[in-house]
């Protein structure tokens, strides 16, 4: 149906010729609504032309691409953000940034749904006695300009403070420019997830906080604790290498995680030996010849074998990337003690590369500094408080105080764009521009400018804070000259040589220069003394993979994002191993209550191999407050059984220092989990080998072959389909029947076999390509609480639908125990505490001779000549025995409208569904669903190819998880065509395709994960 | 009319496979007549039953419309256990609909005698059962209001239904199964329909039922058309027992799920249906011979010989369990294995013993010629073996679905309260049907229980009436 156009709409037009998109939508809408009941009988109000007069630069249904900046974490990663018809729709990594070189995480893609956010303020507010009531930016900045000019009357800077989001860039320094010009002291310079005293000792013993980590210099990997591959430090970069390195297969380098608790780092480790939270130090000050490795072994509770076996590796290692991390009170120590082993064994310049560091946490303040500012808001000697993108009311230890010292401070406001606990107790909110509506930069690397730049238009009524700070300036007489730009833009232009040379410099937002620095004068007091309190576990609160420090929170594409180690979503677990679970009684999803000095927490527990039996551990990020958003609320808040500890050094937060007291409590809750069994049972699905094995081609898989087996070498590239009616005669390779599905073909449509090898030696189950395939293609969340059955439901809260293997993740990652035995019935062996994990992304495997497509009594899903697996939305009834005939289950159901609006269940309240994706379906209740291959993607390239008149180039263009895995795992392409990666990736040795012995004939090609067993392992093999 | 208990001169051992099965009791076509037609005038107790019914029918028609509008989340499908309580009820009621066909087809052929006075019954039961094994397909789909696209009609887009889906063979399994039992049952009840009419004194009634008597006037030229029409029409049916639920097998067969990917489904499940058939004729006849006083037609020789008849059913369904379970060791299929050990002593356990329990062990009991002549133990036993054969498709369909050749995508089942208000529903609509034709029509065949009344009988009472 075309909207038509009324005269009213073309009235209205022509009165405002420089008429607003989004008022003009409004207008369009509403005219539509109006013809739409006269002119079609659907009474559904579509409207197909966003636009009448289109901007330039803009055609209706086609992309603009706008480089940018990523800040949902304090790497920088560049990020390539796609929008359509004036709105962004999916980000991507920006493939000539040097942070992350086009690749990017969960956390990054889903920065999207911060910006769509339905919780998201939608305008200034202020406080009205005991709520925020919405008001005009007029009025609250003149409330805003009238408190700055009653503390520069009063000469009351130093009582008013201001808490920034730790971030690169010139920001922090116009900021604290402009509170100089009030007399205010710099800012504070908060992230609850940097790691402060690995940052501090870094910097004091290479002379870089964050070095680069050269992995594949190295042969040996060592990481006492140092969650690399888990969102500490820089995620993206770290992965990237790391990958790389793993995926040389020959040559590549082993790894050994010493740690109490197994992280997804932990879990891609060859080995693991299992050290006390802490004991990590003791151990690399054996090895330094402080000490001996037997009394290293008796603190860290492991066989002194282990750790002789580490000694002797890291000695023999040619070249060794040791890296420290740590979640105790001596993490700093434990940081300055590997920079003095790595100094030893020669690695600094070699695998620890100073000079190509990172400056993500440079200047980043301590967690004393926080409690220094605690401790005055409670003496009543700060007056006005700015908080600014950080949430320190709910990502600081409960124990800390600091939503009630904030009670104490007479007027305090908030900059955040979304509702947290930290605004809830402010007195006037001026919502800032998400980071993907404004303008700045930064500077991950020396001498490389990462700008930031607006995608689209503000979603709400919200002010860049930067401008709204030069707006107070510009209104004081005294600083005014100060700043001549009219806003940010204009001065960031003015720094980075004019406006013409930011416009240069936008289409990569790459510019070679620096950021303006800011002098950090640090206030730093002396660190708090380790409180342990008591208990017989040692806890480990830790950062969520997924969620952070809780900021991913509010967004429903994190929280359902499994996580990659425990595999839960929209739920808070405590994690314990079998050992404890057997000596507390408890089984999974059994009710526990931890409870430590600070306060205690009962959540469901999940029994883990990966942990020490005397540790448990609980992810941070969860459970926060009503006033954080209807997505923020699910599981519970760990900073609540936090106590109040810092590192001895830096005094930087630690996570790992508590004692606590488990117990069993009444009742249980259904684990929110993906895991259906943790096991392989023998069946070959992730499949791994050893570089000694490759060299003896032991490592090959069984290629099966049948008496009667049709044939299927007629059609190019992988082995191709043989049902019979994409093939004309069953298997008959001269065939005159084929149709299109002949190769030779007039059309074509044969020619390309779309195929995709993932690299399991380089996968390391991050999981960024789930949500990658979330955002690509309008895949629903549906772990809300809401999102169950409206009448008398039987399972309820968040992650219900999960609870019964509902999600709809189209690719999902798995991960295997190689074990024996159910996980909850291994002991602890501390002398052999290792096991093997294997991680393996499972999707759609467009199988050749599909076991789905017979078996669909309409047809909705067939065989497309270019070997896809197709689904047809439209015509699926839903009978789901595709999915049941499905080997590697790999096909969704709608079970509810999760993509119907005007439903309990719908899955993108506005303005969330602004993300979708126009060019893929929102599908409705009742069909099935599957992964395509991006299908989209695909003929889209098509056309441009078509319309430049020319043939599609090799590696053209790649699928969205292939595009976003920072381990480079995933390769996808026309395995006919030599020239295309994957057709050469196919045919490695490593390549095996998953139940073979069923004879799909899968698409999807994978390569078997490279082991590294220790040296004196390998010689037994 | 007085009670009778069973005739001291009633053979113990019927047998079963010849057409000598004898009603000492009923002395007289007069008798048949008023005994039989008696049964169709309205009791309290059988409004209270039909009104039951009808309840049940609502709740389940609530919860259609619930799941309609909500989605089939409502129900208790854990992926990838994507088929559940719908196609497991499905395949129980297209089974129950087997035994009334093979009572009037097969037997008929076979003549075997004692099919006489219950296949009227069976036969209903057939249809209604079809009909309500019909709903769940369309209940089960997700947009249910596209289920026409499953049937082949001309559009001018040409475009067909899959007909390499066995999904599709059901359409037309069913839809055949349903014409053909319904027009059996139809031909075989024109005679009555003409005694009926010709005691019904209402004139509208009376012009109703002379219309679906096609004006049977009782000539020979009639009955020798009657009799060459329905010979033919069991010729027809007895095929299409065997194929329907063959081809309801196939919707399991030709999938590779362990459990499903098996040769041995079709005749296991045609033996199951038979079974399951037999089964559900007795729970329906043997209250009713006690109710309507048919103790004399229905005798204890009747149910004894289908007593044989599901011994024998049962014992052809505990073979193919246990080859089922051979061949899953013997193929060394890893998949096969591991299913078939959870299936009996892994997470689905209580299930399967269930099945093995109501259909393989208790039936054993049929061996004692004493239980086969007690109706109570029958009917208790039915009760038994419909449970078990309920089980037995949710043994094939659930633990084979939740543990798949994936292990990560293992899961399990529960249904909820919609599963649970569907299946009463079905039995709701069962059960009006049936209750709705028991008081419209005669439930036993008058023309054939005529036919075999002993001639001396006959000529006791005077009449003498050629055989026919």
């Amino acid at each position: 149906m075309t909207p038509e156009i009324t005269e009213a709409t073309m009235g209205a037009l022509e009165e405002r010729a420089a008429v607003k998109r989004r008022e003009f939508l409004k207008v369009l809408g509403v005219s539509t609504a109006a013809t739409a009941a006269v002119g079609c009988g659907t009474g559904e109000v579509e409207k197909l032309i966003p636009y009448l007069v289109s901007p330039d630069n803009t055609v209706p249904g086609v992309s603009n691409y706008y480089a940018t900046t990523c800040r949902e974490c304090a790497a920088g990663c560049g990020l390539i953000v796609e929008v359509r018809d004036g709105r962004a729709i999916k980000a991507e990594g920006n493939p000539n940034h040097p942070v992350n070189k086009g690749a990017l995480c969960a956390r990054g893609q889903s920065g999207l749904q911060g910006l769509f956010n339905p919780d998201r303020f939608r305008g200034p507010m202020k406080r009205e006695g005991e709520k925020l009531v919405p008001t005009t930016w007029d009025d609250a900045m003149g409330i805003l300009a009238q408190k700055l000019g009653e503390v520069k009357s009063k000469n009351a800077g130093t009582k008013v403070a201001f808490i920034n989001q730790h971030e690169q860039g010139s920001f922090p320094a116009l900021l604290d420019q402009i509170l100089g010009g009030y007399g205010i002291p710099s800012h504070l310079s908060y992230d609850a997830e940097a790691p402060v005293a690995t940052a501090q000792a870094n910097r004091a013993a290479y002379g870089a906080s964050w070095p680069m980590i050269d992995f594949s210099a190295s042969d040996l990997i060592v990481s006492f604790s140092a969650d690399f591959l888990d969102g500490w430090g820089l995620p993206v970069p770290q992965q990237l290498a790391f990958a790389d390195a793993r995926g040389k297969v020959e040559g590549a380098p082993r790894f050994i995680y010493v740690g109490a608790r197994r992280s997804l780092t932990g879990l891609n480790a060859d080995q693991w030996i299992p050290a006390r939270v802490g004991s990590e130090l003791a151990i690399v000050n054996a090895m330094l010849g402080k000490g001996s490795l037997a009394a290293a072994a008796e603190e860290a509770g492991v066989a002194v074998a282990l750790l002789e076996g580490l000694q002797k590796e890291v000695r023999e290692a040619r070249g060794s990337a040791l890296i420290a991390g740590g979640h105790s009170a001596n993490a700093g120590e434990l940081a300055s003690a590997v920079a003095d082993l790595n100094k030893s064994r020669g690695n600094v310049g070699k695998t620890i590369k100073p000079a190509q560091g990172f400056n993500a946490f440079n200047g980043v303040a301590s967690q004393n500094e926080v409690r220094a500012l605690v401790e005055k808001m409670n003496s009543r000697s700060i007056e006005m408080l700015f908080v600014r993108g950080a949430n320190p009311a709910y990502t600081t230890p409960t124990g800390l105080g600091f939503a009630t010292a904030m009670v104490n401070v007479p007027f305090k406001v908030s900059f955040s764009s979304i509702p947290d606990e930290t605004t809830a107790l402010c007195d006037l909110v001026l919502p800032d521009h998400h980071a993907l509506e404004s303008w700045g930069d930064a500077e991950p690397v020396d001498g490389t400018v990462s700008l930031q730049q607006p995608t689209m238009d503000p979603v709400f009524d919200s002010r860049s804070t930067a401008d709204v700070l030069l707006a107070m300036a510009k209104g004081d007489p005294s600083q005014a000259s100060k700043y001549p730009a009219a806003d940010y833009r204009g001065w960031l232009a003015n720094r980075l040589g004019g406006n013409a040379a930011l416009r240069a410099a936008l289409p990569t937002a790459l510019i070679k220069g620096s950021s303006a620095t800011r002098t950090v004068s640090s206030s730093r007091t002396s660190a708090l003394p380790t409180v342990a309190g008591e208990g017989e576990y040692q806890l480990i609160t830790y950062l969520s993979p997924t969620l952070g420090d809780g900021r991913g929170a509010n967004k429903p594409w994190l929280q359902e994002l499994p996580d990659p180690v425990t595999k839960i979503c929209w739920q808070t677990v405590v994690e314990m191993h079998g050992e404890t679970a057997l000596a507390l009684g408890i089984e999974d999803g059994d009710l526990v209550t931890v409870e430590t000095g600070a306060g205690s927490l009962t959540a469901p527990a999940l029994i883990y191999i990966g942990i020490r039996p005397d540790t448990i551990a609980v992810a941070l990020g969860r459970g926060q407050a009503e006033s954080a958003g209807r997505y923020a609320v699910a599981g519970e808040n760990a900073y609540g059984i936090l106590t109040q500890s810092e590192d001895a050094r830096s005094g930087a937060i630690v996570y790992g220092a508590t004692r606590a007291k488990v117990a069993k409590a009444s009742g249980n809750q259904r684990l929110v989990t993906t895991e259906g069994s943790g096991r392989q049972h023998g069946r070959n699905i992730a499949q791994a080998t050893t570089v000694a094995e490759i060299i003896a081609n032991t490592n090959s898989v069984e290629h099966h072959h049948f008496d009667g087996q049709a044939s299927t070498a007629f059609l190019p590239g992988l082995r191709s389909p043989v049902a019979n009616d994409a093939q004309g005669d069953f298997g008959v390779a001269d065939s005159k029947d084929k149709g299109q599905y002949d190769p030779n073909h007039w059309s074509g449509a044969a020619k390309r076999r779309w195929a995709m090898t993932i690299d399991l030696a380089k996968c390391t189950g991050c999981s960024a390509c789930v949500t990658a395939c979330y955002a690509e293609n309008n895949i629903p969340t549906v772990g809300a609480a809401w999102q169950g059955p409206v009448l008398m439901p039987d399972r309820t809260g968040f992650g219900a639908n999960i609870t019964r293997s509902r999600e709809m993740s189209w690719i999902r990652l798995e991960r295997y125990w190689e074990l024996d035995r159910e996980p909850k019935d291994v002991k602890f062996d501390s002398a052999h505490p290792d096991f093997e994990t294997r991680f393996i992304p499972m999707m759609c495997q467009h199988c050749g001779n599909a076991p789905c497509e017979p078996v669909c009594p309409v047809y909705a899903t067939y065989h497309a000549p270019n070997g896809l697996n197709v689904q047809v939305y439209n015509r699926c009834v839903g009978t789901r025995y595709c999915s049941n005939n499905c080997p590697y289950k790999v096909r969704y159901f709608n079970w509810f409208g999760y993509g119907e609006p005007n439903r309990a269940q719908y899955a993108f309240p506005e303005p969330l569904h602004w993300q979708l994706n126009p060019d893929v379906t929102v599908r409705g209740k009742g069909v099935m669903e599957k992964c395509t291959f991006c299908v989209q993607r695909i003929k889209e390239t098509e056309n441009r190819v078509a319309l430049e008149g020319r043939e599609m180039e090799p590696d053209e263009f790649t699928t969205a998880c292939a595009q976003a895995c920072p381990s480079r795992a995933i390769i996808f392409g026309d395995a006919a065509d030599e020239n295309w990666s994957v057709a050469k990736w196919a045919k490695d040795r490593r390549a095996y395709h998953v139940f073979e012995e069923l004879n799909t004939f899968t698409a999807v090609v994978y390569l078997q994960k490279v082991n590294h067993p220790a040296p004196s392992a390998s010689a037994h093999a | 009319m007085a009670t009778l208990v069973q005739p001291a001169d009633e053979p113990r051992r019927p047998n079963i496979a010849t057409a000598d099965v004898q009603l000492p009791a009923v002395k007289d076509y007069e008798q048949v007549d008023n005994e039989i037609l008696a049964i169709l005038k309205p009791t309290k107790a059988w409004f209270f039953g039909l009104m039951a019914a009808i309840a049940c029918l609502g709740l389940g028609a609530f919860s259609w419309a619930y799941q309609i509008h909500q989605g089939l989340g409502v129900a208790g499908y854990n992926p990838p256990v994507m088929w559940g309580v719908y196609i497991i009820t499905f395949v129980f009621w297209v089974g129950i609909g087997h035994a009334g066909t093979l009572i009037s087809a097969i037997l008929y052929l076979f003549r075997a005698g004692f099919r006489t006075t219950i296949y009227r019954a069976a036969e209903a039961m057939t249809v209604f059962a079809v009909m309500t094994a019909g709903l769940f397909p369309i209940i089960h789909i997700g947009r249910p209001w596209k289920f026409f696209w499953l049937i082949p009609y001309p559009n001018w887009r040409l475009l067909w239904p899959n007909f390499k889906s066995p999904l599709v063979w059901d359409v037309f399994a069913i839809t055949t199964y349903l014409t053909i039992s319904t027009t059996f049952l139809f031909v075989g009840l024109i005679p009555d329909i003409a005694v009926l009419r010709d005691r019904e004194k209402n004139p509208v009634r009376k012009q109703i039922l002379a219309f679906l008597s096609f004006g049977w006037r009782n000539s020979e030229r009639e009955w020798r058309h009657f009799a060459r029409a329905y010979l033919f029409l069991a010729a027809f049916s007895t095929p299409l027992v065997l194929s329907v639920h063959s081809v309801v097998s196939f919707d399991f067969a030709m999938g590779i799920v362990p459990g499903w990917h098996t040769t041995i489904f079709p005749p296991y499940f045609v033996a199951g249906a038979i079974f399951s058939g037999f089964a559900m004729v007795w729970t329906i006849i043997i209250p009713m011979r006690r109710w309507f006083n048919l103790k004399h037609y229905v005798t204890l020789n009747h149910l004894d010989a289908s007593a044989k008849m599901v011994l024998f059913t049962s014992m052809v369904v505990g073979l193919a369990y246990m080859i089922e379970f051979f061949i899953a060791w013997y193929g060394g299929i890893k998949y096969e294995q591991d299913y078939f050990w959870n299936r009996v002593f892994g997470q689905w356990w209580w299930a399967a013993w269930i099945m093995l329990t109501c259909n393989m062990i208790l039936p054993l009991s049929l061996f004692s010629q004493k239980l086969r002549r007690n109706p109570t133990w029958l009917w208790i036993l039915s009760i038994f073996i419909n449970i078990g054969m309920w089980f037995e498709r949710f043994v094939i369909v659930v633990p084979s679905l939740s543990h798949d050749v994936e292990p990560w995508q293992w899961s399990s089942y529960v249904p909820t309260w919609v599963d649970y208000g569907m299946i009463i529903g079905s039995f709701g609509w069962f059960f009006m049907w049936f209750l709705l034709f028991v008081k419209q029509l005669p439930i036993m065949a008058l023309a054939e229980i005529k036919e075999i009344i002993p001639p001396r009988m006959k000529k006791g009472h005077g009449h003498h009436h050629g055989g026919h």
